[in-house]
């Protein structure tokens, strides 16, 4: 995202220019993954700066060419008339302790599941808790606050817990060892363990 | 009961945590919720090598086992 005055206006012009994300998080390997795409690997200058907030401000003050944001931050940017120059998603993980058992994961992913069911039945209805969250609220309303009219549902996509397949963990893990953000001794086998989520998921089903 | 600790940061990953716990469907579960939030990192110091930033980042209290789970 970029400031409304900015003179970019796709990502291929920001090559070597900062761009505010928070290493070794969804917004730094988004940022690779999406940037790659326009610009050679050396040319992609990220900065880390921390919390979307602090992300955001740094792209408000100038101090940084685009920042790097989830919402309600992307909401907040473009009713300031600031600009999308790219977008992507990506999956979210839940990373439990060793000591979790399958029932208790499974129990958590089925009330997780029906609140997942709540939601997408009515997304505008639940965005008060990205509005309100205690975190960022007192900095939302600095620059004129958000309703859950300014947010594009789509955008919010919340599907139920699957594991990671083979693939995506192989593919992912390619992908880091690439970018250099892992250890290419580890292994994926190493690194992925589902033993937990696959059972849990066969008694999430058979609820 | 079941008791689960579990953290809380950004709303947007947390959302249908935040709405199964005021909605009771992990009680309904016999599980026992209980969200330990995160705090906003203050200053950073801003650098481009990724070598500088501790990868755990936030979730400390999973790391010092205070939670059982948490999202990223």
């Amino acid at each position: 995202m970029v400031r409304p005055d900015s003179p970019h206006n796709y990502p291929g012009t920001l090559g070597q220019r900062p761009i505010a994300v928070q290493f070794h998080a969804g917004s730094h390997y988004v940022a690779l993954r999406l940037l790659e795409g326009y610009l050679p690997n050396d040319k992609i200058k990220l900065v880390h700066y921390g919390s979307p907030q602090q992300r955001f401000e740094a792209m408000w003050r100038g101090e940084v060419d685009a920042c790097v944001v989830m919402e309600p931050w992307i909401a907040l940017g473009e009713k300031l008339g600031c600009k999308a120059l790219c977008e992507g998603h990506y999956l979210g993980a839940e990373n439990a302790s060793d000591d979790m058992d399958e029932a208790t994961f499974a129990a958590i992913n089925r009330a997780v599941g029906k609140a997942i069911d709540l939601l997408n039945a009515d997304k505008r209805r639940y965005l008060h808790y990205l509005i309100d969250d205690p975190r960022h609220a007192q900095a939302l309303a600095k620059y004129g606050g958000l309703t859950p009219e300014d947010f594009h549902l789509p955008r919010l996509r919340y599907v139920k817990a699957t594991s990671y397949t083979d693939e995506i963990v192989a593919d992912t893990y390619h992908w880091m060892v690439r970018w250099g953000l892992i250890d290419s001794k580890a292994s994926a086998a190493d690194l992925v363990d589902n033993r937990i989520a696959r059972v849990a998921a066969t008694l999430a089903d058979d609820a | 009961m079941k008791k689960v600790v579990s953290e809380i940061s950004g709303a947007v990953f947390s959302l249908p945590w935040l709405i199964a716990k005021d909605h009771g469907l992990f009680e309904t579960e016999g599980i026992d919720m209980e969200f330990v939030r995160t705090r906003p990192s203050g200053a950073v110091p801003q650098t481009e090598s990724p070598e500088e930033v501790n990868p755990i980042l936030g979730h400390t209290a999973f790391e010092e086992r205070r939670v059982s789970i948490y999202r990223a």
